[in-house]
C-alpha cells in the first residue's frame, strides 16, 4: 500500500512538473522565439482600405458604457462607408436598448448613418444566439466582434484591411487586455493572464493549428463564418468552440498582438463575478471537450493541444484539492529522500510562475506607460495562492455545474474600470 | 508589405563594427580535439598518482550506486553532490561499472578526459563568437590542451573540473547569443549546476553575471532573461538546501554554530560546514596557503601558464575599452579569473585547487590575444599563434620535452612514467596476501578497488575517517592499534597524517608496525604496514 501511495505521488509530481513547464513554457513563448514575436507584430506599412467591415457590438445590461463603446468604434480611423456597426441586445434589456439607441441618434444627426441597434426576442438569451441574430444583418466583406465594455482602437480596421489583403488569411485575432491590474486584490494576475494569453500564448496555438479564439476583437471574412454555420448557441465558450472549428477545417488564424493597438477591456469588478466569468470559460471548454470538435483535427499534435487545453479546467479544479495537500503531506508526510525531492519539483514550477507573473507585470505596464511599484509585487506574493485556490474554486464549480446540467449564461457586469475619466466624457458625446 | 519581413528586433546584433565570422573553423576545432585527445589521452591511467580526492569520489559515486547514499560513510555536506552523482551516472552507463577501464579512478579519468574535449570546444566556441577570432580560440585552446598544469589536474577526477564544464557550457550559452530566454535559462541552470557540483564557482559569479548583463543588456526578452537566469542558476541551490532540510540536516543541533565545538551537535549540518569553511584558512591543519603552493608546486607544473594568464587577466581588466562588442566579454573573463584568484588567495588550500585557473587562464588569453589582434588579417594572426606556440612546445623545459638526468632530451613525465603501477601492485599485494575480513586503514585512492571486489574489504576505511568519523573511529577500530590489522600507506600519506593529528595511526605505525611490502620509484614511495606483527 505504502508503495502503491508513493507511486502515485511520484506520478503526480512529474506530470505535474512537465505540465506546468509546458504551461509556462507557452507563456513567454513569443518573448522566447523572436521569429514568433515578429510574426505577431502589426505591420508598419498600411494597404489601402479595400475591404468592408461589420462589427458586431452584443451586449447585455450594459447601460453604463454601451454609448462610449459605441461612439469608439464609430470613431474608427476607416472610412465610414466601409463599416457597418450592428449593436445587439435582447428585446428585454430595456435600459441598453434606449441608451444605445440614443447613440445611434446623436450620430445619425451627425450623418453617421452606419449604426444599427439589432433586438431579438427569441432565445436563448445569450451571446452567441445575439452574434448569429446580427450575422443576418450584416452586410460586408468582414464580420468583427466586439464587447460591450470594449475600448476599441481606431486603427483596427485598417490593421485587419491590411493583413487579409496581403496575407491568405479568413480568420484574425487581435490582442485584447485587461487594464486595471490595481482594482483589487485579484485584478493584477487576471490582467497578467489576459497579457500571457494573447502577447504569447495565442500565438502558439495559432502556430500550431489548435487554436480557442477569444471572445472579441476577432475578425472573420463573412463567407467563412457563414459557411461555419455561425456561432454554437448553446456553447459557454462560443469563442474557443468556433476557433477550434475553424481549426479542424484547416483554416488559418492570425493572431496580431501589439501593445499599442490592443482592445483595452477591464477585469469583473467584484470576486463574484469574477468566478461566475471564470465559471463559465472552464464549464465552456468542458463542453467543448466533450463536443468532440478537437477529434476532428488533422493532426495529432493538432489534437493533442486541443484536448490539453480544453482538459486544463479538469486539471486546476484537482488542483484546488491537490494543493493544499500536497503541501501539507510535505510537512507530515514522511517519504524517502528522492521522492520527497521530487515532490518538491511541482513547488519549483510555482516558483517559477510567480517570477514570470512579476517579469509580466513590468512587461505590461512598461508596455503600457503604467507604473509597477514593489508594493504591487509584495501584494502578488501574498495573493498569489489564494488566487490560484479561487481559479480552482471557479473550475470545481464549472465541474459541478457541468455534471448537473446547469448551462445557464452568468453574465459578467461592467463598470467601465479600465478607461479614464476624460476618454469617458470625450467619447460618450461624440455625435 | 507583411508582418513577416519585418525587420526583426535588434536582437543578434553586436554593437561593435567587426562580427564574429561566419564559420566555426571546424578544422581547427578538430585539430583541438585531437591534441586534447593526444595530451590528456596518453599515458592518463598511468600519470599522475592517483589521488586521495579522485578516490572519494570515486567511493562516493560507488555509494550512489551500490547503496543510494550519497557516502559510505556520514555525508557532511563538505561537497554538494552533484559532481559524483555525475560520476555516478557515467559509471551506471557502463558495461564493466567501476572496472570499465581496469579499475574505478582509470573509469573516472576517462570522463575527465571527455569532460576535458567537451570543454575544449567550449573554450574554442566561446572566443570564437565573442572576439571573432579563430585564432584567438585556436591559441587558448592549444594552451588548455597542453598546459602541464593542465594535463596533470585535468586527468585527475576532480570535481573541479566538472564544474569547469558547467561553467564553460553556460558561458557558450550566453556567447551563442540567439535571443531566446531558454538558452540564457540554460546558462544560469548551468551555473547553478556548476555551484552543486563545487562551490568555488561561488567566486566566478561576479564575472558571469556581469557577462549575463551585457550579452542581454540589448535584447527586448532582457527581463525574463535575466530573471530566469537567476531563477535556474539557484534552483539546484535551493534543492540542495532542500535535500538538508528534508534530512533535518540544514542547521546544526540548537543552531550552535559554536565552531570551537568539535561537531555541530548529534547530527551534521549543511549551514555549520558551509560556516565552518567560510573560516578556514591557510593556518589551518586541512590546506596549505596559496604562496606554498605556487612556490612548490605550481611555478614548477607550468610558470609560463601561470605568468601569462595573469598578464592577460590583469590586462583583460582595462583592455579594450573602446571596443563596446568586445569590452563587456573581455572585461566579464577577467572579472572570473581575478575572482577566482581572489579565492585562492584568501584559502586554505589543495594542491589541485588551482586547476580552474588553467581554462579561465586560456579563456582570458584567447580573449585578449583576439582584442589584440582585431585588426591583423588572420594569416598574421596565424602566424602570431605559431609564433607563440612553437618555443614553449618544442623547447626543452616547456610544455612537451625536457632533458633527462643523462642531458637526453625526453617527453615530459605526464606522457612517459607509469606511476600508478605501484598503486595497482600495492592493491594486487593486499588482495593476494591479506584476507577479507582484516582491518585495514587505508588511502581514498584504493578504496573502491577494495570494496568493489568479490568478496569485499568491508573493514578497510580510509585513515581520515578512522579518526574523525565516530562510527569508524569508535566502533571499527576503538582509536586502538589493537583492532587495525593493517595501514596501507600510499605516497605522503605520513604526512597528512601528521599534518591530520592522528596521532594513534602514527604511534600504530611506529610502535606496533611492520612493513610487509614496500615500492618506490623516484619520490614516489607506498608501504604496507602489518600492525601488532612486532609486539
Amino acid at each position: 500500500m505504502e508503495q502503491l501511495v508513493l507511486t502515485i505521488l511520484t506520478l503526480i509530481s512529474l506530470v505535474l512538473t512537465v505540465q506546468a513547464a509546458h504551461a509556462l513554457y507557452l507563456m513567454i513563448y513569443t518573448w522566447d522565439r523572436p521569429e514568433a514575436g515578429d510574426r505577431a507584430r502589426v505591420p508598419d506599412r498600411r494597404a489601402t482600405p479595400a475591404l468592408s467591415f461589420t462589427a458586431i457590438l452584443p451586449a447585455r445590461h450594459e447601460e453604463e458604457v454601451i454609448q462610449h463603446t459605441i461612439a469608439r468604434a464609430a470613431s474608427a480611423d476607416y472610412p465610414p462607408h466601409l463599416v457597418q456597426i450592428l449593436v445587439v441586445c435582447s428585446a428585454d434589456d430595456v435600459g441598453t436598448i434606449e441608451q444605445a439607441q440614443a447613440q445611434v441618434n446623436r450620430l445619425r444627426a451627425m450623418g453617421r448613418t452606419n449604426v444599427e441597434v439589432v433586438v431579438f426576442d427569441d432565445g436563448p438569451i445569450n451571446k452567441p444566439h445575439g452574434l448569429n441574430t446580427a450575422l443576418r444583418y450584416a452586410t460586408n466583406d468582414v464580420v468583427a466582434i466586439f464587447d460591450a465594455e470594449d475600448e476599441v482602437q481606431p486603427q483596427l480596421f485598417d490593421i485587419v484591411n491590411t493583413i487579409m489583403s496581403e496575407e491568405d488569411v479568413g480568420c484574425v485575432q487581435a490582442g485584447v487586455q485587461l487594464m486595471n491590474f490595481q482594482s483589487n486584490w485579484y485584478s493584477t494576475f487576471n490582467v497578467l493572464e489576459y497579457f500571457f494569453w494573447f502577447r504569447s500564448r495565442l500565438h502558439y496555438h495559432a502556430k500550431n493549428g489548435a487554436i480557442p479564439l477569444g471572445g472579441n476583437t476577432v475578425f472573420f471574412k463573412r463567407t467563412l463564418i457563414e459557411r461555419l454555420g455561425g456561432w454554437d448557441e448553446s456553447n459557454l465558450t462560443e469563442d474557443a468552440d468556433i476557433g477550434l472549428r475553424l481549426s479542424s477545417m484547416g483554416e488559418k488564424v492570425r493572431v496580431v498582438y501589439d501593445d499599442r493597438y490592443v482592445t483595452k477591456e477591464e477585469t469583473p469588478p467584484t470576486l463574484q463575478s469574477f468566478i461566475k466569468q471564470r465559471t463559465r470559460w472552464c464549464q465552456g471548454f468542458m463542453q467543448t471537450l466533450g463536443k468532440g470538435t478537437w477529434k476532428l483535427m488533422p493532426t495529432r499534435r493538432q489534437r493533442f493541444l486541443a484536448w490539453y487545453t480544453l482538459a486544463f479546467p479538469h486539471v486546476q479544479a484537482m488542483l484546488g484539492v491537490y494543493l493544499p495537500v500536497a503541501l501539507l503531506s510535505a510537512f507530515v508526510l514522511t517519504v524517502p529522500v528522492p521522492i520527497a525531492m521530487l515532490s518538491w519539483l511541482p513547488v519549483l514550477m510555482l516558483g517559477a510562475h510567480f517570477v514570470m507573473s512579476v517579469v509580466g507585470l513590468y512587461e505590461f505596464t512598461g508596455a503600457h506607460g503604467l507604473k509597477a511599484t514593489p508594493g504591487t509585487v509584495v501584494k502578488m506574493a501574498i495573493t498569489w495562492f489564494p488566487y490560484q485556490m479561487v481559479l480552482s474554486y471557479a473550475a470545481a464549480r464549472a465541474l459541478w455545474r457541468q455534471v448537473k446540467g446547469e448551462r445557464n449564461w452568468e453574465k459578467t457586469a461592467h463598470v467601465g474600470a479600465h478607461r479614464t475619466a476624460a476618454e469617458t466624457a470625450e467619447l460618450t458625446n461624440v455625435g | 508589405m507583411s508582418a513577416d519581413v519585418l525587420n526583426r528586433p535588434e536582437t543578434h546584433k553586436g554593437t561593435g563594427a567587426q562580427k564574429p565570422p561566419q564559420t566555426r573553423g571546424w578544422p581547427l576545432i578538430v585539430v583541438s580535439l585531437v591534441i586534447g585527445l593526444a595530451t590528456h589521452g596518453w599515458n592518463m591511467f598511468r600519470y599522475p598518482l592517483y589521488l586521495t580526492d579522485e578516490g572519494i569520489y570515486m567511493e562516493q559515486a560507488w555509494s550512489v550506486l551500490r547503496e543510494a547514499k550519497l557516502s559510505p560513510y556520514t555525508y557532511f555536506y563538505d561537497h554538494a553532490p552533484f559532481g559524483w552523482l555525475t560520476i555516478a551516472g557515467w559509471v551506471a552507463i557502463l558495461p564493466g561499472g567501476f572496472n570499465a577501464f581496469g579499475n574505478a579512478i582509470n573509469t573516472g579519468r576517462v570522463l575527465m578526459l571527455i569532460v576535458h574535449l567537451v570543454s575544449v570546444f567550449l573554450l574554442y566556441e566561446i572566443i570564437r563568437r565573442f572576439t571573432g577570432s579563430k585564432a584567438g580560440a585556436f591559441l587558448a585552446a592549444f594552451v588548455f590542451n597542453v598546459s602541464p598544469l593542465g594535463v596533470y589536474y585535468q586527468r585527475q577526477v576532480l570535481l573541479d573540473n566538472l564544474m569547469m564544464l558547467w561553467i564553460l557550457l553556460g558561458l557558450y550559452l550566453l556567447a551563442r547569443k540567439d535571443g531566446r530566454i531558454v538558452t540564457v535559462m540554460g546558462a544560469g541552470l548551468c551555473f547553478g549546476l556548476a555551484l552543486v557540483t563545487k562551490e568555488n564557482a561561488l567566486f566566478i559569479l561576479p564575472g558571469c553575471a556581469y557577462l549575463l548583463h551585457r550579452a542581454i543588456k540589448s535584447q527586448p526578452n532582457r527581463r525574463f532573461g535575466v530573471s530566469f537566469w537567476w531563477f535556474a542558476a539557484l534552483a539546484p541551490v535551493v534543492g540542495y538546501l532542500l535535500f538538508a532540510q528534508i534530512k533535518n540536516e540544514l542547521f546544526p543541533q540548537n543552531f550552535n554554530f559554536n565552531l570551537a565545538a568539535a561537531t555541530p551537535g548529534d547530527h551534521v549540518s549543511l549551514l555549520y560546514t558551509v560556516w565552518w569553511q567560510l573560516h578556514r584558512n591557510s593556518n589551518s591543519s586541512n590546506g596549505l596557503s596559496f604562496t606554498t603552493l605556487l612556490q612548490a608546486s605550481w611555478l614548477f607544473k607550468d610558470r609560463y601558464l601561470l605568468i601569462a594568464g595573469t598578464a592577460v587577466t590583469v590586462l583583460g581588466l582595462f583592455a579594450g575599452r573602446r571596443n563596446k562588442r568586445l569590452r563587456g566579454p573581455m572585461l566579464a573573463c577577467a572579472l572570473m579569473g581575478v575572482g577566482y584568484g581572489f579565492y585562492l588567495t584568501r584559502s586554505a588550500l589543495l594542491d589541485f585547487y588551482i586547476a580552474p585557473m588553467v581554462p579561465l587562464f586560456a579563456l582570458n588569453l584567447g580573449m585578449f590575444f583576439g582584442w589584440l589582434t582585431r585588426r591583423t588579417k588572420p594569416a598574421g594572426a596565424a602566424v602570431l599563434v605559431a609564433c607563440l606556440l612553437v618555443p614553449v612546445v618544442v623547447m626543452p623545459g616547456g610544455f612537451m620535452v625536457k632533458y633527462n638526468t643523462k642531458g637526453e632530451l625526453e617527453f615530459s613525465d605526464a606522457y612517459r612514467l607509469p606511476l600508478t603501477r605501484l598503486q595497482e601492485q600495492q592493491v594486487a599485494w593486499i588482495k593476494a596476501n591479506v584476507p577479507p575480513d582484516a582491518k585495514l586503514i587505508i588511502d581514498d585512492d584504493i578504496w573502491v578497488a577494495l570494496h568493489d571486489n568479490d568478496p569485499p574489504y568491508k573493514n578497510a576505511h580510509p585513515h581520515y575517517k578512522a579518526t574523525s568519523d565516530p562510527d569508524v573511529r569508535d566502533k571499527v577500530f576503538a582509536s586502538s592499534w589493537q583492532n587495525v590489522d593493517y595501514v596501507v600507506m600510499s605516497n605522503k600519506m605520513r604526512d597528512a597524517l601528521e599534518r591530520g593529528g592522528e596521532t594513534w595511526i602514527i604511534e600504530a605505525i611506529d610502535q606496533h608496525g611492520e612493513t610487509v611490502w614496500q615500492a618506490t620509484r623516484g619520490d614516489v614511495s607506498l608501504q604496507i604496514i602489518k600492525i601488532g606483527g612486532t609486539s
